[in-house]
């Protein structure tokens, strides 16, 4: 199992207290008799874009939970832009922006008002709340809708409008409960270009949690987690290059030079009717390879490591259960079309 | 000094939402005139000719008032009941639909979020109350300011007071239907038992009140604190009293008082 | 600021509509009592036989209650009809006296604005003012262990409260049944004084030389006196109500109280 330790602080960025913005020590969680968290020990840099990933269930929105102190820990402490979220609650919610995995807006203020709502609750001052409210707005391109009632958005815009809110207050750090499911690319690409400016220039914290790989692709560092227990941790090339492999997919000219191929390379798996897959670790037999069988084989192509492949080969099973998405998606859709 | 102005701020803001949403939520008005109007106008009309009197010395109930002036500051009572506790319903609403999340990872300390949406809901349920004012002419209630004046003070504490009673029982029931139907339970009966349609004559003794209701129902009456309220509405409206005047008064603040704190005990413990 | 106003623009037109529909419905009329005198075009007064000087036998100067009225009949475009009823006053019990919604629109002549009178009659309250008086040579109630001559009358001043004061005062009570046996009482010594409503000494053949004076106020509130009128007659008191505010601000009210000498309130009969 990996640890934290992979990721330290940066050589004179400063006293350690200022550049983390979130530290979690051996924390656990248990609902009734199931252990949600498992001794969970965390480290995320002040600036960082960290990304929890891991199948439904895993424990991250519990431990989204317990940093945004909406829950008690069973164990262990954690610590939120140098406070602890069970004994400095108020100085950690202060610093804290959260979008939720299931909307929070109250859909029969318009988007405005959900945003003074906010800024009001937050302590804003009168002319700042406007000031940010405007800008925010104008980020999730919503300034069109700004006296419409939330419950006439769709779930992209009520999605933007979270995120804007989660943003209004300017906190240190934003937490992210799988965010941009339902954004169209290119907001996605706005929101994220967004928020690694302020990143850069604010040193804002951005922790995501999710089950969709693409949301993670651009993650400074991601930690794959499963059954509560953190089981690896690093840069997505990292992770790659420590438990993702490299594949040669070819297609052989005919049922002959298949069968040569298979005998002279035992480890070539079957794709599909014609096809074939060779591991491509090794560079030298890989090119080795090639060279025996380049006239017998009509097509050629590498397949680099992705993220699904990694956590495939950590625990033996797919991310997503697609069986499992599209139940969830029912259950939200059949909530929203319930309420009044 | 910045801290105070920040809670304030924040109290406001919970305060105004739950102004909003009522005021915007015409339905909810509609209840708010239906049921004055149906107490009121038709009840209070349709059972005139058996409370008015055919011979000089001779009437039912004998108060000294006609049955409309005594019905109507039961009514106003009515209406802050059906609104106070009707008002769970937003507290179920903000919990099923996540908006309480994004309250509760805000800076705002519990307690203040709750304060705020108490008095949010208190001001919407004294305004309900205030709307059967309207109907007084009807009544044939004559009113001063200072009467209006000392009625909301007393109708907003009374609001208050039942509108925290309405988050205690939000946090005992889980679903809107389950609520709709526990709320009717609640209501009316604490409404029937108020000597809100018909008095405990103070002229007669207790014995003879006895006799004139059963024991079992004057009980009932007396124990209801909602009698209270009723009276001390009618002692600043109409200028009548049937129990010690101070009890009425005392009653309502310390429901207040009593349900806000059970309120905040158990909306900390969500 | 826009958005400030929009968003309060519903919420305000909402509650204008609610209150004026029901400012609207206040206006509708609760019963039938005014329509019903107006089908038949007849006010029917009752008072007692004589009530000076609210009700009088005299012709010319019939009595205040009975000119007010006919004015206030005149006002609404009925035709008054008087009744004078000698049960009325014979029994403290007002149930005795047997009135019925049938007989009288309005009991007069006797009526005072108090609670026990409100808890049988709505009452529109005249200029007039009534309380407990008292009557003695000296100007003075007798010390403890003296005697005093009661009438209480059946204006619906508290007899209840009037006979606490006096056994705490110590006082010896001779109940009176008529006006004739209190100036009998009185005239032969057997009381040093006498209690009873105002408006009964009026028609009284009082002992030379007796003085009339209020019963304490601090104990005993004044009351004005009233038209009585039934209990769930609301149209038809609003009307009266209103017919009394214009006769007054036309002065003919004012006119009327000096006529009959009943403008003193406030200083001793």
């Amino acid at each position: 199992m990996l640890s934290g330790g992979m990721i330290s602080p940066q050589p004179g960025a400063g006293p350690v207290s200022s550049a983390i913005a979130i530290s979690v020590d051996a924390l656990s969680a248990r609902y009734g008799g199931n252990t949600v968290l498992d001794n969970v020990t965390l480290e995320i840099r002040r600036g960082s874009s960290f990304a929890l990933l891991g199948p439904n269930g895993a424990g991250k929105t519990t431990l989204l939970n317990i940093l945004s102190t909406l829950r008690r820990p069973d164990g262990g402490s954690a610590r939120v832009a140098g406070a602890d979220v069970v004994r400095q609650q108020t100085a950690a919610r202060r610093s804290l922006g959260v979008v939720f995995q299931d909307s929070s807006l109250d859909d029969r203020l318009t988007a405005w008002e959900n945003l003074e709502f906010h800024g009001l609750v937050y302590g804003m001052a009168p002319r700042h709340r406007r000031e940010r409210s405007e800008t925010v707005l104008a980020l999730v391109e919503l300034e069109d809708w700004r006296d419409e009632i939330v419950r006439s958005f769709s779930g992209g815009m009520r999605r933007r409008l979270e995120i804007a809110r989660a943003l209004l207050h300017e906190p240190q750090i934003l937490f992210l409960d799988e965010p941009t499911a339902g954004l169209d690319a290119q907001t996605r690409v706005r929101i994220w270009r967004y928020l690694d400016e302020l990143r850069r220039t604010r040193e804002l914290t951005v922790l995501t949690t999710t089950h969709y790989i693409e949301e993670v692709e651009g993650a400074d560092t991601i930690c794959i987690i499963d059954r509560g227990r953190i089981i690896a941790e690093g840069s997505p090339e990292a992770l790659k290059a420590e438990h993702g492999s490299r594949w040669l997919h070819l297609t052989p000219r005919d049922a002959a030079a298949l069968e040569a191929i298979r005998a002279a390379r035992p480890d070539a798996q079957l794709l599909g009717a014609h096809g074939l897959a060779l591991p491509a670790d090794d560079g030298a037999s890989t090119d080795a390879f090639l060279t025996a069988f380049r006239d017998r084989l009509t097509e050629v192509r590498f397949q680099d490591p992705t993220l699904e492949s990694v956590f495939l080969s950590l625990t033996g099973r797919q991310l997503r259960d697609r069986a499992d998405d599209r139940r969830n998606a029912d259950k939200a859709a059949g909530r929203r079309g319930g309420r009044r | 000094m910045n801290g105070v102005v920040m809670a304030l701020r924040g109290l406001y803001g919970v305060w105004l939402r739950e102004i909003t949403r009522a005021t915007r939520d015409r339905a909810q008005l509609i209840g708010g005139i239906s049921r004055p109007l149906i107490w009121l106008l038709i009840l209070g009309v349709g059972l005139n000719p058996y409370f008015r009197g055919e011979v000089y010395g001779e009437v039912r109930f004998v108060i000294p008032y006609t049955y409309l002036q005594f019905l109507f500051p039961a009514v106003i009572v009515l209406n802050i009941m059906y609104t106070s506790i009707q008002f769970a319903v937003s507290v179920i609403w903000d919990r099923e639909f996540g908006f309480l999340r994004e309250v509760l990872v805000s800076p705002m300390p519990r307690w203040l979020i709750l304060l705020g949406k108490v008095l949010g809901g208190a001001t919407v349920a004294t305004l309900h109350g205030a709307l059967v004012l309207v109907l007084a002419r009807f009544a044939d209630v004559t009113l001063s300011l200072d009467q209006v004046a000392v009625a909301l003070a007393l109708m907003f504490v009374l609001a208050f007071g039942l509108t925290s009673f309405g988050v205690i029982l939000a946090a005992r029931v889980r679903s809107f239907e389950g609520f709709g139907v526990f709320s009717n339970t609640v209501i009316l009966p604490l409404y029937f038992t108020s000597s809100s349609i018909f008095p405990l004559d103070p002229a007669l003794t207790r014995a003879q009140q006895a006799v004139t209701y059963p024991e079992w129902l004057v009980f009932l009456v007396q124990i209801n604190p909602i009698t209270y309220a009723v009276d001390a509405l009618r002692g600043v409206l109409i200028n009548f009293n049937q129990f010690t005047p101070g009890w009425g008064i005392g009653v309502i603040v310390g429901m207040a008082v009593l349900f806000f704190v059970v309120a905040i005990i158990d909306f900390a413990r969500q | 600021m826009s958005a400030v106003r929009n968003r309060w623009i519903r919420p305000a037109v909402n509650l204008l509509i609610v209150v004026l529909t029901l400012t609207a419905l206040s206006y509708l009329p609760p019963d039938t009592s005014l329509a019903d005198r107006q089908k038949s075009g007849v006010l029917k007064l009752c008072v007692p036989p004589s009530y000076p000087p609210l009700v009088t036998a005299d012709a010319q100067q019939p009595g205040f209650d009975i000119e007010l009225t006919a004015k206030l009949a005149e006002r609404l475009g009925l035709r008054l009809n008087v009744n004078r009823l000698s049960s009325i006053g014979t029994d403290f019990n007002p149930r005795n006296w047997s009135l019925t919604r049938g007989q009288c629109d309005i009991i007069a002549g006797g009526v005072a604005d108090t609670v026990q009178t409100r808890s049988f009659l709505e009452t529109i309250p005249t200029p007039i003012e009534t309380g407990w008086v008292a009557l003695s040579n000296t100007g003075q109630l007798p010390a403890a262990g003296g005697s005093v001559v009661v009438l209480p009358g059946t204006s619906g001043l508290d007899r209840l409260q009037l006979s606490g004061w006096l056994r705490r005062q110590s006082l010896q009570v001779i109940p009176a049944r008529s006006p004739q046996q209190f100036v009998d009482v009185l005239a032969s010594g057997r009381a040093a004084a006498g209690i009873t409503e105002r408006f009964l000494t009026a028609g009284m053949a009082l002992p030379p030389g007796s003085r009339t004076f209020w019963l304490p106020d601090a104990q005993f509130s004044r009351f004005r006196m009233a038209l009585g009128l039934w209990k769930g007659d609301q149209t038809l008191k609003r009307a009266l109500l209103s017919a009394l505010q214009a006769t007054e601000a036309a002065g003919e009210l004012e006119a009327l109280e000096s006529r009959y000498h009943v403008e003193t309130i406030g200083k001793a009969p």
